[in-house]
Parts: C-alpha cells; structure tokens; sequence
C-alpha cells in the first residue's frame, strides 16, 4: 500500500463491547466484566414492569411512560404487535453493524488521506528495546541499593542500642564481682605449696593451698594514686639495688664487696661496715637502709636512702634528656659534646673528663665515708669540749655542705679573756677521707680518718693557746715578752705534740714568768725573784755593790694549783699584777 | 689518570664490628597524629625531638661493578653541630628467621670541610634530600620518623617539596655484632605498633 518509508505497523481493534470500570495508573484497563446468562436475566427481569399486564388496563403514567418508547415508532409498527424496539433481537446486532460500518468508513477515510501525504503522514513511533528494558534494571538495582543502606542503618543503630544495653547489664553485674573479688583477696590468701611441672607445653602448676589471712585493722582502703606510688617506690628501689649489685660484684676496689641475697656490704673504712639492704614487706613498703654499724641494725641512714634515689634519678634524667638524642638523626646515641671528640681531635684526658666514671656504688660509698667522718669529727670535738674546761673549744659547723665535703670552725679559747686570746682559730674542712686543717697562721696540716690524730691535734693546740694567751696578756699588762717558743726542745719529750714556753718580765724588770706548757705534761710556771728577795742565797762579800742584789736570782716555782682563778689566764693575771708593784 | 681503586674488603670501624639492625615501614600523612602519639606513650618519656637533616649520598665509581656508597648528613637545626658519615654495608644473608635487616654500619662524626674532602677524594655526589620529623628512643631502640622532601636546587635546602604523601617509619638499633635477642626485642616492639603502621624489613636490593 504505502510505498517507501518504512512498513508501520497499524493495529486494528475491534470496537469495545464491554465497558471500562477503571483505569489504573499503569494504564491496564479493567472492564467490566460480562453478565452471566442469569445475570443477564436478572437484568432483563427487571426491566419488566409486572404491574403491567398486556390487557392493559391500568391507566396512568404507566402508559405516558411507555408511550414516548412507541411514539418514534409508530410508523415502523403500528399494527398489531405492541413490542418494545428495544425487546428487538436484532436492535442490537443492528447497532453493531452500524457503529463497524462507520468506524470503517472513518478508516477508509483516514488511510486515503494518508495515502495523498499531503495533510497526514505516519511516523513509526521509535521505541529503543534497551531503554525499556535497562531502566527498570537500574530501578531495581538502586532501590535494591537504598532498601539496603537503609536496613544497614536500621541494623547499626538497633545493635548499639543492644550493646549500650548489655553494657549497662554488665557493669551493674561487674562492679558487684569486683568489689567481691577484692574483699576475697583481702581475706584469703593462696599459697603455692609445690610446684610440678606436668607438661611442658603447659608449663608450672602448682599445688595451692588456701588459708584465710588475719584480718589487719586498716585504717581505710588506699586509694589508687597511693598504691601505684608504693609501686613505683618499690620497682625504683628494685633498680637501684640491682645497679647497686652489678656494680659491687664488676668494679674492682682493695677490699671486695659482699653481694648476699638482698644484702651488698663493704668497708669503707677499716673497722667500719656499710650495708645496704633490699627490705621488701607487703605489709608496709619500706625502702633500703644504710646502716653504718653492724650491731644497730635500726640504725638507718635516711640521708643516704634518699641520696640514692636522687642519684638514680638524675642517672634516669641524663639518659633522657635531649642531649643525647641525636643531631642529624642519623648518628647514634650518645652526649652532644663526646660526638665533637672525633672533629675537635680531644685526647684522651678531655675525653675521659666527657665521661662519667664513677658509678653508683662508689658514690654512695664516699657519701657514707664522708658522714662517718664528719660524725665522728663531731664527736671527738664534743668529747674535748666535755672534758677539758679551760681552754674552752667552740666549734661553728657551716650550714652550707657538700655531700663528699663539710667545714667547721674551731676556736679555741678561754673564758672571759676571749678578745683577748684568739690566736688558735682552726678551720677544718671535712673530705671524704681525710681532714684538712688551715691555721689561722696559714699553716695547712692533714689529718687522716684516724680518730686518735684529731684529739691529739686539738689538745696540742690547746696547748700552745695558753701560752699564746700568755703572750696576749703580757701585752695588755705591759709585761714583756723575752722569749716565746711554740716547740721547745728542752726538758721531757712529750707523748702528744710539743710543748711550749714562754718567757715574760715585768714592766720594772724585777719579776720574770717562765711558763712550759705541754699537752701531757700540763703547765709549769716559774717566777724568777730579784737577788734581794731571795733568802736562801748565801751572803758573800765578794759583791760589795749594793746594785748587784737587784739582779734577778733564781726561780721558784708556783704551786700553780693552788693559785687562786677559775682558769689559767685568769690566775696568769693575777699573777702578773701580783708581781707588779704598785707606784 | 685511572679511577681510584674502590675496596672490596669489608669496611670495619675499629676494634668493634657494630651492626644497624633496621626495620622499615610507613605512614599516610592523615594518620600521623595517632602514631607520635602511640609512640610517644610507648617509647621512653621525653619531650619530643624534632629534627631536620640535609642527607648527601656520594659515590665513587671504580673499575669493577659496584660503586661506594658513603652517606653524609648535616643537622639543619643545629648548624655548629658536626656531620655525620655513614657506611651501610650489604645486608646479611643469614637465616630468613631473623626479624630485622642486619647490615655493617660505620659511624663517624667529621667537621663541616666533610663535602670538600670527599669531592678531593674522588667521591661524587650521587643525590640529596632533606628529611624532617622527629626522633623517639626507648632503650637502646631509635625510632625515626620522618618526612622525605626533594631539594629542587643542588645545595639548596629552602626549596624542597615533598616526595609522596607519607612519612617513612625506621626502627633501628645499634649494636655489635652477633647478639642475636636484639632483633627479638625490635619484632616486639614493631607487634604494638600493628595495625597503625606495619614495620618490616625491607631488602634494598629488592627495590633496586
């Protein structure tokens, strides 16, 4: 028919028979569905009007009803047969026939106005099989995809909800069996009696027994920070006694140290014993002591317990501090000024100076060394001071001390005559191992640790201070002074230090003092008389002058003990004006 | 005038033999803060150290295959600091148990005329870099975390740009040869750094 162009499809269809019910959104139609035969006659059944009867003799509106039916037929069917069009079989064949004949003829029409092309053409309508088809295959999958985050998030949330749920179950249950636990532990305690070991790749397992601890009246439960400072006390007190340890058995000193168990002891001085015990207790947690006698054991030294603990910790600082990490990052570890050794080319001096040598151990050692010394100079001091009444000792410790060095003053003076007579004025400075004393004249003498060589030190000075006084005093009183000697070398030799002598006369020349004075030895004072005043002398006349008798004769000495004073300047002074007439 | 020999004996540092044991890994950008902070819990109390290293690598070529390979690196943070100059020997070939990389390491700190006297020896400079970030330690363990950056002009280190958006992780230690529990300790430590970042040992010849 058509020539050219593409062949188009025309679908023909017949006229609906039956009606359209609904339309619905997808554009299904649904018909109505068609009367059953008794449907039918149910339909047909009650169009009938059983009023009225074919006599006709009801009158009324039933007739005008049926009369406008009859009246546009009357001319088809006036004669005797009275029957409704509609009751016609074959009205509805008829209209039928119709309504095809004119949807033909419009056909005919329309494919007659196609075929001139002029007003209507046909257009293939251009369906594309994959968009028909892939759009609903993407549907699918996205709303497959939405359905699913959106049944994910459901789930999330429905299983948080659980959790925070089971959680909140779980720590009412668990801090019910904490508190439970703890008071269990606190009441009982295992004790492992044996070990076995029944399988290697179990390892040990140990028979337990269990007996219930006495309850200890605690004050109250320790908080958390307490604790994990005890923990902390205990692990760094496990430290410094096992560097204590490795050092006593590595380094090599003149007389060994004993590593026993917790216990390191050493002899820094002979007769004295350093130990340095671990005390563990988990009843109270008790650091290490430092006992410098062996019979004391409660003697502890807190002072060296905590030296040990700062030295740790500045050991700790130096190893992490910043100098020793590394500049470029590179290089390895070590202090910032011993890497300039191999560039700056130092020798060894500069480099062992770079480098700490001591350890631990030998630093708490020479700290114990120096408090024994410093203790014990204090004692023997004290003990003089206790003893001997005149001269009187004063010692002035500075407050000011190192841990390996202290400095005392001592004076060594006599009561009431103190501006007088201040000519011993010692200084010592207490070392590690020996004592350094600086006279107030410049000289500078070391003493050892050996107790017995300060006291005989101090006494001999004492000594030398009477008759130093001696010489103070003749000054003030105007005597004079004809010989002085801080070391005599005549008359008995003493056990201690020296003696000393002095020689003094009086202003007017008659009377002259002689004075030794030794540590052991004590004083020994002599007055020398003029000739005339001494009795025992015989008289001769071979001397005829009168002027020879003001000469000065011999000497007597002075019951020194007897003299009346509270001290011996005192009694020198009374001696002194005693000898001096009065003008 | 032939090239220099290059030795092929195996380069001591004096008396002791020290070997670097290395591992090696890395770390996006994004999850660097969750690193220094597990290793700052994890190493040893300090405050962080920063730094930044200027790093040569020079050469020297000789008549047989292999060329020597000498590193020197300077602190940029600490110019009066001395240069440091490394030797890295082969990596060892000894058992593939072992957890770390085992190589000959020489340390030596030199004075600033270092670049000089290896140019007057007949060493050239392959390539420079600059890498900056910071430095942790826990015992005798170094942990170096650092960001490599490209220098654009030769000898000038303000104009650097980084080389990738991830920072390199180096666990080294330091120690003379045949002690073998070193490695052991490193493995441990790298364990509590999974799954932030996975250090392992990474063969240089396999990258090559």
């Amino acid at each position: 028919m058509m020539s050219g162009g593409p062949a188009v499809r025309v679908s023909i269809e017949s006229q609906c028979e039956r009606q359209v019910q609904e339309v619905s959104l997808d554009g299904l139609e649904t018909y109505v569905p068609p009367l059953s035969m008794s449907q039918n006659l149910a339909k047909l059944a009650q169009r009938i009007d059983f009023d009225q009867s074919s006599d006709s003799e009801q009158d009324g509106p039933e007739r005008e009803s049926r009369e406008p039916w009859s009246k546009p037929e009357p001319e088809e069917d006036e004669g005797a047969v009275k029957f409704q069009p509609s009751l016609w079989p074959w009205d509805s064949v008829r209209n039928n026939l119709r309504g095809a004949l004119t949807e033909m003829c419009v056909l005919h029409d329309v494919l007659s106005v196609l075929k001139e092309k002029k007003y209507m053409a046909l257009d293939p309508v251009s369906q594309d099989p994959s968009v028909t088809k892939t759009p609903q295959v993407f549907q699918l999958i996205s709303k497959k995809k939405s359905l699913a985050t959106a049944a994910q998030l459901l789930l999330k949330g429905a299983e948080k909800l659980n959790k925070s749920l089971a959680e909140n179950q779980e720590q009412r249950r668990q801090r019910d069996f904490n508190s439970e636990l703890l008071r269990l532990r606190s009441q009982w305690k295992l004790r492992k009696v044996s070990i076995q070991k029944q399988s290697p790749d179990i390892g040990d397992l140990g028979t337990v027994s269990l007996f219930r601890r006495q309850p200890k009246a605690k004050p109250a439960s320790q908080t958390w920070h307490v604790k994990l400072e005890a923990a902390q006390n205990v692990l760094l007190c496990k430290e410094i006694f096992a560097q204590l340890s490795r050092e006593a058995v590595q380094i090599k000193s003149q007389i060994p140290h004993i590593v026993v168990k917790n216990q390191i002891i050493s002899q820094p001085f002979p007769g004295l014993q350093l130990s340095i015990s671990l005390c563990h207790s988990t009843g109270e947690k008790r650091s290490q002591r430092a006992s410098p006698e062996k019979s004391k054991p409660d003697d502890h030294l807190y002072v060296l317990e905590h030296n040990l603990h700062q030295l740790i910790r500045e050991f700790h600082k130096q190893t992490l501090s910043s100098v020793v990490m590394p500049h470029p990052a590179s290089a390895p570890f070590g202090h910032k000024r011993l890497r300039l050794a191999g560039p700056m080319a130092y020798d060894k001096a500069e480099i062992s100076s770079l480098q700490q040598s001591e350890g631990l151990l030998e630093k708490i050692i020479k700290q114990a060394k120096h408090i024994f010394l410093r203790s014990r100079t204090a004692r023997t001091i004290d003990t003089l001071a206790s003893r001997i009444e005149d001269p009187q000792i004063q010692a002035h410790w500075s407050n000011i001390n190192d841990v390996y060095e202290s400095s005392v003053k001592v004076l060594i003076t006599s009561q009431g005559y103190e501006q007088i007579c201040k000519s011993i004025q010692l200084q010592l400075n207490i070392g590690v191992e020996q004592i350094r004393v600086v006279h107030r004249d410049g000289r500078v003498i070391t003493l050892s640790h050996q107790e017995q060589e300060l006291q005989d030190f101090l006494l001999s000075q004492m000594s030398q201070h009477q008759v130093h006084a001696v010489q103070q005093l003749a000054k003030v009183m105007g005597w004079h002074v004809l010989s002085f000697s801080n070391h005599v070398g005549l008359g008995p030799i003493e056990s201690i230090g020296n003696a000393s002598a002095i020689t003094v006369t009086s202003p007017n020349g008659e009377y002259t003092i002689s004075v030794r004075n030794g540590p052991e030895s004590g004083c020994k004072v002599l007055v020398q008389f003029p000739r005339s005043q001494a009795k025992e002398l015989p008289k001769s006349d071979v001397l005829q002058d009168a002027r020879w008798t003001h000469l000065r004769g011999p000497y007597k000495e002075v019951h020194w003990s007897r003299m009346e004073g509270r001290n011996f300047v005192y009694k020198m002074e009374l001696l002194m004006a005693a000898l001096t007439p009065c003008p | 005038m032939e090239a220099p020999p290059v030795t092929v004996m195996p380069v001591t540092g004096g008396t002791i033999n020290m070997m670097e044991y290395l591992l090696q890994g890395s770390v996006l950008d994004q999850s660097m803060e969750s690193l220094l902070h597990r290793l700052r819990g994890l190493c040893d109390n300090m405050e962080p150290e920063s730094f930044a290293d200027h790093e040569l690598v020079y050469l020297l070529k000789g008549q047989q295959g292999n060329p020597f390979m000498l590193r020197a690196r300077r602190s940029l943070l600490h110019p009066t600091a001395p240069w440091h100059l490394r030797y890295l020997g082969q990596p060892e070939v000894g058992d593939k148990s072992r957890h770390a990389l085992v190589r000959n390491c020489v340390d030596v700190a030199a004075s600033h005329s270092l670049p000089e006297f290896l140019n007057e020896m007949g060493f050239r400079m392959d390539h420079e870099f600059v890498a900056k970030g910071q430095v942790f330690r826990k015992g005798a363990m170094k942990v170096v975390v650092s960001k490599l950056l490209r220098v654009l002009a030769t000898g000038n280190t303000e104009n650097t740009e980084p080389l990738s958006l991830s920072y390199l992780v180096e666990l080294s230690v330091l120690a003379p040869a045949g002690q073998d529990n070193v490695s052991e300790d490193m493995r441990s430590f790298a364990e509590q750094l999974k799954p932030l970042v996975h250090l392992e040992k990474i063969d240089p010849k396999r990258l090559m």
